[in-house]
Formats: structure tokens, C-alpha cells, sequence
């Protein structure tokens, strides 16, 4: 194994110096690097020109030139790298540094949460192969896979930023609307849990008069400018996942896995009140580690209390403490939603990632980048969840047709594991280099949606970089995301190893 | 079945929890109110193309957020050629005072703030200068004439090292050294000093005097201010290396990082407060300033491209945005009703087409020419590409002057007949038969891709191809480019626009034989020489002589075509008072300290 990544290491290494250098020529020859300055009307016009050849060593041969930035480069290796300077005279490794974790915020959230959905997506439209739903979302997935992303991104703008901001000014909700809704979601559930005739009629019903029921009430709190949640909400709610949790996995008389999860609820409820204070002015670091905490603690609970059946017991109580956890700090968000409003009345941005001289708190800032990165992320995970999904479904289905999966549902296993154990698992290993690629891609970030919101990524490093024939920038691009490519490739080989066995070597 | 219970208990839990929580409504029921708008928004009332006057005023705590473009900040030295750029000006302007300032037509007006000019001698061209007595940088250090001197020291390329191609200071302005030889005089700890021209220079008020901080530099130069002031004097270039070098490259800094507060004072009413590497500037108001106050303490400037301008102006991202102006942009705009003031009109920036003068080129024949001239059909294109973005624009029959300017009318009077104000597609037919030319091929260059252009082309071919041309659109990437089409010589009509700067002799760079700018490679020996009498004349009434004089030349020998002014664009919510469009190229900001919001 060993042996092998050394080579794709090494011949990658090939690949990256041999495009570099083929890069560096187009770049130096795509276009005038004097242009705007031959059509200005300054008098000193050539001593301006001279001046910038001189800046840029455009005199020199394109070899010398290559080769000065190549020399910087390698200054890498030494652990100071020089990758030159821009037009402007800024040193490139600034802007890359801002450009790439600008971009890596920008992409890092909409991917996962594209290959998440997407794959259980795929997953489902699968399993319930030419029903309603799988027609459904075949043929949302195809809208989406075909939006251009400049007319997605407008459109967006154009409801979730400015209509919302409108509507939140004061909410309303009319009668009509809300039963409307109510249909709609209806429609959509019933389609979702599926069952028998009776059972999708009744969930159609009872939807269709809850949602507007649930609408217009929240309409009476003000929940949209005051949301309020508060700890009895989340006692019923985690109660609630603890016993659908262990009804879900061994059944409720399971004493050994049903008492670790309550004892987490009630773990819960006592760190609810015992952080409050705490979480009132969090910071990330507090986060961080409640929510590793809060995994951790009801975990070790259910090991010792679970006995013979500890690794579920501590699963279910873990995620009885996860979901605990995140509705606690959901409260807080709450709590600090009308104070949010008061500095920033239209909550959702348009453009960049975050708005200058916010001032507040650490939780008017987490709401302030969360609002400001929600368009981007939808954008971005809205177009490649159609190929996650697509990708996985067909995957799916050729899996499922083949004779292990028959073998196994003849040996009598349930359904989940069938589908989970034996078929998911093969399934994503073709999804597994769509993954890869799809990021390393990303990170050469998304030129369009970054120009539509604002951000300065490293796609508009890249373009800026070429328009004024710059190569500092373009190279320095070219780097990054030329490593990502190489690298993700790599890594798709060894999982594909971990997730197949028959390739392990 | 199992799971059918846990549903139920799921709807029956989520009744529960409503039921717990139904305390009350949120929060006080304070219904925001829509702010209404009307036609006019309260904002200073303007008498003259000049700064409104706003009378007293007490900076109001808010913050103006206003985006010119994507290009990020570079640095608080706009004066590199590496750094100068409209964008990094459109920050760097507001922190700097200079002695004048261009009004909305690109008049000069003193700027009384910083202090006051007069010109006491023709003869040598001597000028006298003083700043205002309480006039300091934000730091609290007067600014003095030492700081006019090292202003001159940064566009002086006697200070070199070995020869004046390698100057100490890296300035985009670089002839003040040989045509003031002495700098400025006066005492450097003073608040006077005169400069005396070494040649009439009719642009002298255009000159900087007042730029960055002396005591600045010089500290990081290792001397102190009147230790910089005399190697200025002396011509020390050695001394002044160090602190050269800081100038050049010590204000540039990682995006994102501003310099040391104490490396950046001001002498205007902005400074630089904070910056966002990829997202905005924040300048907040100079409590030192010495002049009127700024309207509004924070001034925000977003890097923003056109793409996201509309709508950051419609959710109020930004307040104030000045995009390429687009029929489409401006349909967006008009869209938005009410809720924003829209400012359009001329700039500074005029659209042409210059025939090809060298040898062997068909269009060395004035005949031909002419019978262009009558088959361009100016008033049509106005009509089609420029109105649609500036309901005034007419067609410009003048190169030196524009249209919203005072003496335009007079200066076309007294050159122009209006001989070409009507399509004469039978007249230029017949001058190409006599002269038996029909066929010519007529390629127009131009820098492609550019719509505009490309469709200015084809209204020509349409109306010229009836006459008997044979237009063609030779529209390329690489028209200026090294070896491109200009510079080959392979066309008959180049189709640009000069940027005007509101100098009075930049003319001569374009008109006057073998000048840099003369692309076509024209040569009248009458416009040479007066073009050379108004450069050398200080006397207002000459320079308006002589411009009829050379517009009538040039309409006369027809240089070219003349088409219109580049309609300039930008919005505003309309809450916010005093925004006003500028034909200058300072562009919208050029007023920002007045810019406030509306209760």
C-alpha cells in the first residue's frame, strides 16, 4: 500500500510540474498585460508602461520568467514560500490565504450537506423505485441538476433574502395561505411515509389541519421576530426521541438501553439550566467541546448501564444527548433572534459573508454568518445534490439486482439491513470518487456564485488573475486546487480500499 | 405495529409541547413602520456644480455602505502605479485633503477647507499657497509646508538612483521636478509657501501639493521632518533612500491588515477604521478634521461586482451603488420604484471615431472623409445606445468642451455649421463618385468585445453601405495590443473614447503632430501652433480663443467624428440625502462626506 501511494504521490508530482509550466506560458500569453494602460490618456503614459514592465519583468524571456516564479516555489521546501506579487504590488500568499478559507467556508458546508442529502436521496427514490415520490424527486433533481447557477442565485436573492425581509418587517400569514400550505406539506408527507391507502389518507389529513393550525398559532406569538422554545419544549421533544429511539432498535422493554436514554433526557434538563449562563455569551471553543461532551457522557452511560447490549445503548443514549445538546443551543439561538434583529433588520444578506462592524455578541455574529452564508450554501448545495443523488440511486439499483442481495433476503434479514449492511455500503463506492472529485473541484471554487454573492474566493483570485494577464495569482490558484486534485484522487483510491475489500492489497 | 405507536406518540408530543409553551406572545408588538419616501428626500439644496453648502453640521452616529466595484482596497498610498486605480482612489480621496476639487462638470474649486491659492506672477507662473491655520493630520501634528515639499519630492524624478528612470519614489506623477525646479518655498514648519513654473503651465491648479504625511515618512526614514525637507531640497537621494522605500512599499500591507494607526493620519474628513480582506473598507469620521464635519460617521465600502449591485441595493446591503451602466441595469433600477433615487448623466468621457491618417490609407483624402461624415449616423445611435441610459445625451459636436458644460454652445458656434448633423446619404454617394471611390472599404477598429461598439458599427454599415462604402467591422481583442491592428496601421476608423481629466492642454497630446496620443498620425500644422499658443498662454480668454480655433481646424480638416459624452450611472436608497451624480471621474463617492441618511 505503502509502496503504492509513493508512486501516485510521485507521478502526480510529474503531473503537477508539466501543467505548471504549461499553465505559466497560456497565462503570460492570454492577453495585453499593458492593455488598459495603451488606451489611457495620461501623459506619462510610457514612463506608467515602462514602469510596469519593469514591475513585472515583462522583458524577460518566458523561460526566465517561469523559472523566478518556479524558484519561489520552491522556497516552499524550506518552509518560506514566495509566490510572488500581484499587479497591485500585494504578496500573492496574503490573498491565497483569504481567498482559500473564504472559499473553503463558502463550499465546505454546501458539499457536505449535498453528499448527505443527496446520497440519502438516492438512497430512498432507490428503495421506493417508481413511485410517486421517486418521480417527484426525479424530476426536482433534473430542475436543479439544470438551473444555471447565476439565474438559481438571483432568483434566491429575489425571495429568500429580499421577499423574507420584507415579510419578516410583519409577519402574516392569511387563512387561505396557511391552508395551502397545509395541503401542500400534506401531499408531501403522505407521499414521503407512503403505506397503505388508509395510512396516507390519514397522514394527508391530519397534516392538512395541523400545519395551518400550527401557522397561524405561531403567527399569534410573534414566533417569527420573538421564536421562542424554552426547556419544557425540549424535555418533551428529547423524551420523545428516546423512547421512538429504543422503540426503534430493541423495543421499550428494553430496561438496559431505555433507561440510559432517560437518564440522558433528565442529563438534558440539568445542563440545560446548568450552562445557561455559560451558553448566554458562548464562544466557539464552548460549543465545541458541549458538543463533543454531550456525546461523550450519555456514551459512557449507556456502556456501563447497557450490559450485553452497551454498543446500542450507548449509540441511542448519545444521540438522545446530541439532539439534547443542539436543541439547547437551538434555545439560545432563539433567545438571541429578536436582539439579532435589532442590529441587523434585515437578517438575510445578500452578498459577502458576513456584515462590517455587526458589533453584539458571540451569538449575534453566529446568526450574522449563518444568515449570510445561507443563499451561497443553498445555491451551491441545491445544484450538486441533483448528482449526488442520481448517481446514488442508479448505484443503488444495480447493487440491489445482484445475487448477494437476493442470498441475503432469502436468509431471512430484515429489510434495513439488507438495504444498509449489504447494499449501501457497496454502493457507495462509485460515489466515493464522485465525492472526491466533486470537492477538489470546489475548492477551485465556484466562480459564478462567488462573483453573485460577493465573496472573494479563490475562483475570483483566478479570474481577476487572468484578466489582467497577472500570473502571480493564476499560479498560486493553480497550485492549490492542482495539490486538491491530486490529493482527493489519492484519497478516493485508499477508501475505496476501506470500503471494498476485495481491492485491499 | 411498533411504529405506528411511536407516531402517534410523536403527534401527540408535539400537541403537548405547544400546549407547554403557549406563554404568550413574544416581545412588545411594536409594528415596524414602512418608511415612506417622498419624491424629494430632504437632502441640501445645490446652487452650483460645487459641494453643497450643508451649514452646521454634527456628524450622525450610522454607517453609509456604498459599493463602486469588486476590485479589492490595496493600500493607503494610492499614488504607485501599481496601486493607483479608480477603485483604490474612491477610498484614499476621502482621507486626503488636497487645495482643490472638480464640481460635478469637472470645474475646479478651491477647496477652503485645507486653505487657499493665488497666482501672484504670470511671468515666471508663481503661485502662492497657504493652509489654514488649525489645518493637522489626525494625529494632531499641523500640517505644514514640509508636507508640500515631500508632496513634490514624491513626483520629482531628479531624486533618482543613477538615472531618471529608476526615481526614488514610485509615482504615477512624475513631472513636477523639472517643471517646478525648486518645489515649493517657504519655511517647512510654516502654512506658506509659493511655486514658481519654470514654463507657463495653464493646468497649474491642477497640481498636488498635498498628499501624504512628512512626518510619517520621515520618522520611518530614520530623520527627522526637517532633516527630510532639506535632503528634498538638496537633492539627496541617498538620505532620502530609506525613507523612499517606506513610501513605495511600507504602507502595503496583507489584505485585511491595516498599517499602524499611527503610520496612517489623515488630513481629510475620513480614516481608515477597519478592513475585511474580500469584503469591505470601513472608514469612520476624522474627530481632528479640522473642516466641516462629515454628514455620517461610518463610511462602508463593499467590494462588490455589478452581478450583485440591484439587489444588495434592494435588501439593503448597500446604500449607494454605482454600476456600468446597462439598459438593463437601469431597468432593474426603475424597477424598484420608489424605494430608490436613480442619478444619470454625461461624463467626463466621449466616444469617437479618428480617422487614419498615415501614408497610403484612403483617408488621407479629405473628400472621402467628408462623405463619411455625412453617412455616420450620429443622431440614430445617440437615439439607440446612449439615450435608453441618459435621456438627455445628446450628439457631441465638440472634442475639448462637453455638452453640460457652460461654454459648450459657444465653442460649436463658432466651429461647427451643423454640416453633418443629417444623414446625406445622396451627397456622400456623389462626392464617392467623382471621386471615383465607390467600394471603399471602411474598416472601423475597435477594442472588441464591446456590444456597444459593435452595434455603433453595424448602424454605420447600414446607413454608409447605401452610400457606396464598404464598411467593416474590425472589432478585435487586440486592436491597442502590441502588433495589433492599430499599431499595423490596417484600418481606415478607430472607434474609442478618450477620459477626459479636465486638464486644458491634454489636447495636445492627441491633436499636435508626433504626439504619443496622436494614434492616427494627423498633422496640421495650424493646429500645432495653437495648440502651442494656449499651452503657453495663463490667460483664460486665450485658452477659449484658441479652443474654437482648434475645433474649427478640426472640423474643417475633419480629424474625426466626434459621437457623444458615456452615460454615467449610479443609485441610491432613497433615504439617503445628498447623493449627486458627477460627470468627473471621482465617480458617486465624490461627495460622500455629505451623504446622510434620512430619519
Amino acid at each position: 500500500m505503502l509502496k503504492f501511494i509513493l508512486k501516485r504521490l510521485g507521478s502526480a508530482v510529474g503531473v503537477l510540474f508539466a501543467a505548471s509550466l504549461l499553465l505559466y506560458i497560456l497565462v503570460i500569453n492570454s492577453g495585453d498585460p499593458l492593455g488598459d494602460l495603451r488606451e489611457s490618456n495620461a501623459e506619462n503614459r510610457e514612463y506608467l508602461m515602462q514602469q510596469r514592465i519593469d514591475y513585472m519583468n515583462l522583458e524577460q524571456p518566458w523561460y526566465l520568467r517561469y523559472l523566478t516564479w518556479l524558484g519561489g516555489v520552491g522556497k516552499c521546501f524550506v518552509g518560506s514560500c514566495d509566490l510572488g506579487q500581484n499587479i497591485n504590488g500585494v504578496e500573492v500568499s496574503g490573498l491565497l490565504a483569504n481567498a482559500a478559507s473564504s472559499t473553503l467556508r463558502l463550499v465546505l458546508l454546501a458539499t457536505v450537506i449535498a453528499a448527505v442529502l443527496g446520497i440519502a436521496i438516492g438512497v430512498l427514490t432507490a428503495v421506493r423505485q417508481y413511485s410517486g415520490l421517486d418521480y417527484l424527486v426525479t424530476f426536482l433533481t433534473f430542475l436543479f441538476f439544470s438551473l444555471p447557477v447565476f439565474w438559481a442565485a438571483v432568483l434566491l436573492k429575489e425571495y429568500m433574502a429580499i421577499g423574507y425581509n420584507d415579510w419578516l418587517e410583519n409577519p402574516q400569514i392569511s387563512i387561505g395561505t396557511s391552508i395551502l400550505i397545509g395541503v401542500i406539506v400534506g401531499l408531501l408527507l403522505q407521499m414521503l411515509l407512503a403505506g397503505s391507502l388508509k395510512r396516507r389518507g390519514l397522514t394527508f389529513l391530519i397534516t392538512a389541519i395541523f400545519v395551518p393550525l400550527l401557522l397561524q398559532y405561531s403567527l399569534w406569538l410573534n414566533f417569527y421576530r420573538y421564536p421562542q422554545m424554552g426547556p419544557a419544549i425540549i424535555v418533551v421533544l428529547t423524551l420523545l426521541l428516546a423512547l421512538s429511539a429504543t422503540a426503534m432498535s430493541v423495543g421499550l422493554k428494553e430496561k438496559k438501553v431505555l433507561y440510559p436514554a432517560l437518564i440522558t433526557v433528565v442529563l438534558v434538563l440539568v445542563m440545560y439550566y446548568a450552562t445557561f449562563w455559560i451558553l448566554k455569551d458562548a464562544n466557539a471553543w464552548i460549543l465545541v467541546i458541549g458538543a463533543i461532551l454531550s456525546v461523550a457522557i450519555p456514551g459512557l452511560i449507556g456502556k456501563f448501564m447497557g450490559g450485553r447490549l452497551s454498543k446500542l445503548a450507548s449509540g441511542v443514549a448519545a444521540l438522545v444527548g446530541l439532539i439534547g445538546a443542539g436543541l439547547t443551543v437551538l434555545d439560545h439561538i432563539f433567545r438571541a433572534w429578536p436582539g439579532f434583529l435589532d442590529l441587523k433588520g434585515r437578517p438575510i444578506g445578500t452578498i459577502g459573508s458576513s456584515t462590517a462592524n455587526l458589533g453584539g455578541g458571540f451569538w449575534d455574529n453566529f446568526l450574522d454568518n449563518a444568515t449570510q452564508l445561507l443563499l451561497p450554501t443553498i445555491v451551491l448545495a441545491i445544484i450538486s445534490l441533483a448528482s449526488y443523488s442520481r448517481y446514488t440511486r442508479s448505484s443503488m439499483l444495480e447493487v440491489q439486482q445482484q445475487d448477494y442481495i437476493r442470498t441475503a433476503r432469502s436468509k431471512g434479514l430484515s429489510e434495513r439491513t439488507v438495504i444498509f449492511r449489504h447494499a449501501f455500503r457497496n454502493a457507495l463506492i462509485p460515489i466515493a470518487t464522485i465525492a472526491a472529485f466533486d470537492f477538489a473541484g470546489l475548492i477551485g471554487g465556484a466562480v459564478v456564485t462567488e462573483t453573485v454573492f460577493g465573496w472573494k474566493g479563490m475562483g475570483d483570485m483566478f479570474s481577476t488573475g487572468l484578466h489582467a494577464v497577472d500570473p502571480a495569482p493564476v499560479m498560486a490558484f493553480f497550485l492549490v486546487t492542482g495539490t486538491a486534485a491530486i490529493l482527493f484522487n489519492l484519497l478516493a483510491d485508499i477508501v475505496y480500499a476501506l470500503l471494498d475489500p476485495r481491492i485491499r492489497v | 405495529m411498533r411504529f405506528q405507536r411511536v407516531s402517534k406518540a410523536v403527534v401527540v408530543g408535539a400537541a403537548m409541547a405547544l400546549a407547554l409553551s403557549a406563554c404568550a406572545p413574544g416581545g412588545s408588538d411594536s409594528s415596524s413602520e414602512a418608511s415612506k419616501s417622498t419624491e424629494s428626500n430632504g437632502g441640501a439644496e445645490v446652487t452650483n456644480s460645487g459641494l453643497a453648502d450643508l451649514g452646521d453640521v454634527t456628524t450622525k452616529d450610522d454607517t453609509i455602505k456604498v459599493t463602486v466595484g469588486a476590485p479589492e482596497f490595496i493600500s493607503y498610498n494610492g499614488f504607485t502605479p501599481q496601486t493607483y486605480s479608480t477603485y483604490n482612489s474612491a477610498i484614499t480621496d476621502r482621507m486626503f485633503a488636497g487645495f482643490y476639487y472638480m464640481g460635478t462638470d469637472g470645474t475646479i474649486y478651491p477647496n477652503k477647507e485645507l486653505g487657499s491659492y493665488e497666482k501672484v506672477s504670470d511671468d515666471p507662473l508663481t503661485i502662492k499657497y497657504t493652509i489654514n491655520e488649525n489645518a493637522k493630520w489626525s494625529d494632531g501634528t499641523p500640517i505644514t509646508v514640509a508636507d508640500s515639499v515631500f508632496a513634490w519630492a514624491t513626483q520629482n524624478l531628479n531624486l533618482n538612483s543613477g538615472d531618471k528612470d529608476k526615481p526614488l519614489f514610485n509615482s504615477v506623477s512624475t513631472d513636477l521636478g523639472d517643471t517646478v525646479p525648486k518645489g515649493p518655498e517657504g519655511a517647512a514648519d510654516g502654512k506658506e509657501f509659493t511655486v514658481t513654473f519654470k514654463d507657463p503651465d495653464p493646468d497649474w491648479q491642477l497640481q498636488t501639493w498635498m498628499l501624504h504625511p512628512a512626518h510619517v515618512v520621515a520618522k520611518k526614514g530614520g530623520l527627522s521632518t526637517d532633516e527630510l525637507v532639506q535632503a528634498i531640497r538638496d537633492g539627496d537621494s541617498k538620505k532620502l533612500e530609506k525613507a523612499a522605500k517606506f513610501w513605495n512599499e511600507g504602507w502595503m500591507t496583507k489584505p485585511g491588515t491595516l498599517p499602524d494607526e499611527a503610520d496612517v493620519p489623515v488630513s481629510g474628513p475620513y480614516k481608515l477604521e477597519s478592513w475585511k480582506a474580500g469584503e469591505s473598507v470601513t472608514l469612520t469620521a476624522n474627530e481632528n478634521y479640522y473642516g466641516t464635519a462629515p454628514a455620517t460617521k461610518n463610511l462602508n465600502f463593499r467590494f462588490l461586482a455589478d452581478t450583485g449591485m440591484v439587489q444588495a441595493l434592494q435588501n439593503k446591503d448597500v446604500d449607494v451603488i454605482a454600476p456600468q451602466p446597462t439598459v438593463d441595469t437601469l431597468a432593474q433600477l426603475e424597477g424598484l420604484g420608489k424605494a430608490v433615487s436613480i442619478q444619470q448623466g454625461d461624463t467626463l468621457t466621449w466616444e469617437h471615431l479618428d480617422f487614419n491618417f498615415a501614408e497610403g490609407n484612403e483617408m488621407n483624402n479629405l473628400e472621402l472623409r467628408k462623405a463619411f461624415a455625412m453617412c455616420v449616423p450620429r443622431q440614430e445611435i445617440v437615439d439607440n445606445l446612449v439615450k435608453p441610459l441618459n435621456p438627455e445625451a445628446t450628439v457631441m459636436n465638440a472634442r475639448e468642451v462637453f455638452p453640460f458644460q457652460d461654454n459648450y454652445q459657444e465653442v460649436v458656434d463658432a466651429s461647427y455649421d451643423g454640416r453633418y448633423d443629417q444623414v446625406d446619404i445622396d451627397g456622400a454617394k456623389k462626392i464617392l463618385e467623382e471621386q471615383d471611390a465607390v467600394g471603399t472599404e471602411i474598416r472601423i477598429g475597435y477594442s472588441a468585445p464591446n456590444e456597444r461598439r459593435t452595434n455603433e458599427v453595424a448602424a454605420i454599415k447600414s446607413s454608409c453601405d447605401k452610400a457606396g462604402f464598404k464598411v467593416k467591422d474590425a472589432g478585435d481583442a487586440k486592436f491597442f495590443a502590441p502588433g495589433g491592428t492599430q499599431e499595423r496601421g490596417d484600418y481606415e476608423v478607430a472607434l474609442f473614447a478618450w477620459a477626459g481629466s479636465g486638464q486644458i492642454t491634454s489636447g495636445q497630446n492627441i491633436y499636435s503632430t508626433g504626439k504619443p496620443q496622436n494614434y492616427g498620425k494627423y498633422s496640421n500644422e495650424a493646429v500645432d501652433e495653437a495648440w502651442t499658443k494656449l499651452a503657453t498662454s495663463l490667460d483664460p480668454a486665450v485658452h477659449a480663443e484658441q479652443t474654437k480655433v482648434i475645433e474649427k481646424l478640426l472640423w474643417d480638416d475633419l480629424y474625426g467624428i466626434p459621437l457623444f459624452a458615456h452615460p454615467g450611472l449610479s443609485a441610491s436608497g432613497s433615504d439617503i440625502q445628498n447623493v449627486r451624480h458627477t460627470a468627473t471621474q471621482s465617480g458617486i463617492v465624490w461627495n460622500a462626506e455629505q451623504w446622510l441618511r434620512a430619519e
